[in-house]
């Protein structure tokens, strides 16, 4: 039985779904096509109730499916037999039996058999060791008992070292057997006529070679390290720690002489560009990574430092014999100013980074005046030494310039004040009271009046008002 | 398949040792069956006669057994004649039988005695793993002091009492390697009755760097001895087996225990049976509350441990302290009055492991240091691991120790070792086929198992 959406509303006394005007119409004559369309896993009752308006409660209701098996390339199953295979590696007959696929080749052979390999191991024939291979401490037996086990355990050392027990033979050591060996490789590759280039029995030979007595050097250091005691060794790291610690007091000690060497060079050699600024720069921000990183990074910052020492030593010499040498290169040494030389030594530097500026506070007054009188300074083309001292006293006679006719202008206001004041006391003497607590009210009181004054002037008078309150502290500038 | 090298021909693994037989397929990770070494056997009633001489000789080991030495075991020095009736596996020496020994073919690692052997693996293949051996390739394993008179007659078993197809013996020492995944190791096996240290390069044994000791034996014996003599606050304890006692009351800790015997058994019971059933009670106590101190031996940090509660099957219960460390000791550090009342003393595992080291070349010290590995079940002490860890880097630096935290893994070490051999398709190369051991006889095996 279906039970329609509006009978359930009506049960409930709900309002219609979208439209509330035609209760009686079912929802399924809407004009179909706009977004009516039942969405899969919801039964058609369930869409009649909820309507098209819950979308997120519709594809939670949506019948879980489970994720697609992949599919692992072939459909059918793949039959495996039980089939008994044939080793190629093995010289019997023996059939074990594993599981194959069916449709494998029968004949295809051992998959394994091909990691059963062979080392090629030397063999010699009776006369070429009778010719070559005599040996006051091996028999011939022995030889062959060697080799034997050298093929037996495919030149595994310590299994042959292990496993060699001649019969009535001396005790051997691993280099003996070793060098047995290997001697009588390399003799064999020397004197059998070789077939291929020289380079591959070069190389060859090269595998062969073997030094007895390095080997046993070696071993002998290695048993004496090992058989070091605990107070030994502990003794060892003691010395070895307390080495690293002067080692790194006395690369310390050097730098700070270095340090002070420069310090000291830079002044007397009166070099500015002299790299040595930069350098300590360097040197310092190395210092504190070195802190962090500790000794090993040491010796890589020291050395710089102590190159960098020999060049300020040439350069002291320089200014005695060059008084020519410098007008030849157009040379221009400049003087060092007592208090310049207090501070720390300046970079080398590009002239025009340091043409001179008016300072920030008076800059566009200054840049005013000069408009007025019709100089452009704001760019020097060619900054030569000259330019650029005459740059300097340009501005510098523009400010004092400012300065005079600021100091004109306060004066002048000073005086209008002083005249209007007298004014007013020739006018009224019941004022004057208040007046004279006004006037002894300071700075702000006094610009606050002047401004009021000046405002009733040009642009250029507010101007000045603005300046004002700064001035003291200029003049201050001045007098020291 | 070619990726990892498998390729298994169902062929059989059969780890034969001092506490239990394993035996399953090569490739599994766990043995199909585990069966107890120790059988029971009686006595033919044809051959009664000895009886006398078998009191004898049980009285003269029972004095052996007193004291803290580590004598021969009691249960392998007489066996069952080959027509004696074997009771084996789960219903074999644990069922009380009157007038049933109890024996082990194995002694120090070592099958003295192949009389039962073939039973014992019968039992495991046909009766557990209920497979047929003729169908199946075994691969058998020995322990590297093995001799090899002893390895020719194991072939000679399995390739003429069980008719396998083909037969490899491999050694312990290597396939614990192997199923720690390492070609070169240094192998610390602490089993049941023995102790060994195998050095195993490119996956041969270095016969002069093995040694071995009977150390868990006279542990074993040390915990007897302690179980059984009074101390301060407790009496000794009466280690009867539970087959023996007919009824009990539940009593306080530390208080005497409230039981009765089975009079009817006490009389049938045989020294073998019974010795063998306090061991197991001692084993029993021994991997309950017995551990090793990680750092050394030290009073306090002994007192410091929490006690363990251990209830006897007399029901006599009691709390256990510092006493349960002493035994772990014993594998570590051996007293010097000990030593010295006890010339053959077995050698404790930090002699063992330096004489191994200087039998070896030094430039393989460092090797074996890095791939130390620790197997067998008498390493499973609480804390075994950590101390042999601390003792090592007390005199060697950069040492790694391999123990497996998995207890089948660390057990039955050997035979996983196998199982992987076995199942390897460059393997199958090795096997020692019925054809060639008709064809060269028993010098076939010291040829190919090398």
């Amino acid at each position: 039985m279906a039970v329609s959406a509006s009978d359930i509303r009506s049960a409930l006394s709900l309002p219609g779904p979208s439209n509330p005007g035609p209760t009686s119409q079912p929802p399924v004559k809407k004009p179909a096509g706009t977004s009516t369309k039942k969405p899969e896993g919801i039964s058609r009752e369930l869409f009649a109730l909820i309507g098209p308006s819950a979308p997120s409660l519709a594809a939670q209701l949506a019948k879980p499916r489970l994720k697609q098996k992949p599919n692992l390339g072939t459909t059918t199953n793949t039959k495996w037999e039980w089939r008994p295979f044939k080793n190629e590696a093995r010289s019997d007959s023996l059939q074990l039996c594993h599981w194959v696929k069916q449709s494998s080749d029968i004949d295809d052979g051992y998959s394994f058999a091909k990691y059963n390999v062979d080392t090629i191991i030397y063999t010699y024939t009776l006369d070429e060791y009778t010719e070559l291979l005599q040996d006051d401490n091996w028999t011939k037996e022995e030889t062959d008992y060697l080799f034997a086990l050298v093929k037996e355990y495919e030149t595994r050392w310590y299994v042959v070292h292990d496993r060699y027990e001649y019969p009535g033979g001396s005790a051997r050591s691993l280099e003996d057997i070793k060098d047995r060996y290997y001697s009588i490789c390399r003799k064999l590759v020397r004197k059998r006529p070789w077939s291929g280039d020289e380079t591959t029995k070069s190389q060859l030979l090269v595998t062969f070679e073997f030094d007895k007595d390095k080997e046993t050097m070696r071993k002998k250091y290695l048993e004496s390290l090992d058989e070091r005691t605990q107070e030994e060794i502990a003794e060892e790291e003691a010395l070895f720690i307390e080495l690293k610690r002067l080692e790194q007091n006395e690369r310390r000690f050097k730098k700070d002489r270095d340090d002070l060497l420069r310090t000291l060079l830079g002044i007397s050699s009166g070099l500015p560009d002299v790299i040595p600024d930069e350098d300590n720069l360097s040197s310092l921000s190395i210092d504190t990574k070195k802190k962090k990183k500790g000794l090993a990074e040491v010796e890589t910052p020291t050395s710089p430092n102590v190159i960098s020492l020999g060049p300020p030593i040439p350069k002291r010499a320089q200014p005695v014999k060059s008084a020519a040498h410098d007008s030849q290169h157009c040379i221009t040494r400049v003087e060092l100013s007592a208090s310049s030389a207090n501070k720390s030594h300046t970079a080398a530097h590009l002239r025009s980074y340091k043409l001179p500026a008016p300072k920030a506070a008076i800059a566009p007054k200054v840049n005013q005046t000069l408009i007025e009188l019709n100089i452009t300074y704001a760019r020097l083309v060619m900054p030569t030494r000259e330019n650029s001292l005459q740059l300097e006293s340009l501005i510098e006679t523009t400010t004092s310039l400012l300065e005079t006719k600021r100091l004109v202008d306060k004066l002048d206001q000073d005086i209008k004040v002083a005249k209007q004041r007298m004014g007013i006391r020739q006018s009224g003497e019941a004022d004057e009271a208040s007046m004279d607590v006004d006037d002894t009210h300071g700075e702000d009181a006094e610009g606050g009046r002047s401004q009021s004054v000046v405002s009733t002037k040009s642009g250029r008078g507010r101007n000045k008002a603005g300046v004002h309150a700064v001035y003291p502290v200029h003049s201050m500038t001045f007098h020291h | 398949m070619v990726a990892y090298g498998g390729d298994e021909v169902s062929a059989l693994v059969l780890d034969i040792g001092s506490s239990s037989i394993r035996a399953g397929y090569a490739g599994d990770d766990t043995p199909k069956a585990i069966v107890s070494s120790y059988y029971g056997w009686k006595p033919d009633a044809s051959s009664s006669a000895s009886g006398d001489v078998q009191m004898d000789e049980a009285s003269g080991e029972k004095q052996k057994q007193e004291g803290a030495e580590a004598g021969a075991d009691q249960s392998t020095s007489k066996s069952a004649s080959s027509n004696a009736k074997l009771y084996l596996g789960q219903h074999g020496p644990s069922i009380w039988r009157h007038g049933m020994e109890v024996g082990n073919p194995l002694q120090d690692g070592l099958i003295t005695d192949f009389n039962a052997v073939p039973a014992l693996i019968s039992h495991a293949l046909s009766d557990v793993m209920r497979i047929d051996p003729t169908e199946h390739p075994a691969l058998v394993t020995e322990p590297a002091w093995n001799t090899p008179a002893n390895r020719e007659r194991m072939a000679e078993i399995m390739f003429e009492e069980f008719q396998v197809p083909a037969f490899y013996i491999a050694n312990t020492g290597v396939l614990n390697a192997f199923a720690a995944g390492k070609g070169s190791a240094l192998v610390i096996d602490v089993g049941h009755h023995m102790a060994s240290i195998t050095p195993v390069v490119d996956g041969f044994v270095l016969r002069k760097g093995l040694v071995s000791s009977s150390l868990p034996k006279f542990v074993h014996a040390r915990a007897h001895h302690v179980l059984t003599n009074p101390t301060q606050t407790r009496p000794g304890v009466a280690l009867y087996p539970h087959q023996l006692i007919l009824s009990k009351q539940p009593v306080e800790p530390s208080a005497p225990p409230q039981f009765t015997l089975r009079e009817d058994r006490v009389a049938g019971t045989t020294d073998t049976w019974r010795s063998w059933y306090e061991n197991k009670e001692v084993d029993e106590w021994i991997q309950t509350v017995a551990g090793v101190l990680n750092q050394g031996w030290n009073e306090q940090a002994a007192a410091a441990r929490p006690l363990r509660q251990y209830e006897f099957p007399t029901g006599y219960n009691t709390y256990f302290g510092s006493e349960r460390f002493q035994i772990g000791e014993e594998f570590f550090h051996t007293s010097p009055q000990m030593a010295a009342s006890n010339p053959n003393m077995p050698k404790n595992i930090p002699n063992l492991l330096s004489e191994s080291l200087r039998a070896c070349d030094r430039d393989l010290r460092q090797v074996l240091l890095g791939n130390v590995v620790l197997t067998g079940g008498g390493s499973l002490f609480g804390g075994f691991a950590e101390r042999l860890e601390a003792e090592l880097s007390r005199q060697f630096t950069h040492i790694k120790i391999h123990a497996p935290g998995n207890p089948i893994e660390r057990r039955y070490g050997g035979w996983l070792g196998g199982s992987i051999l076995a199942s390897l398709g460059t393997f199958h190369q090795l096997w020692i086929s019925k054809e060639e051991w008709q064809e060269h006889g028993k010098a076939i095996v010291g040829q190919r198992c090398k």
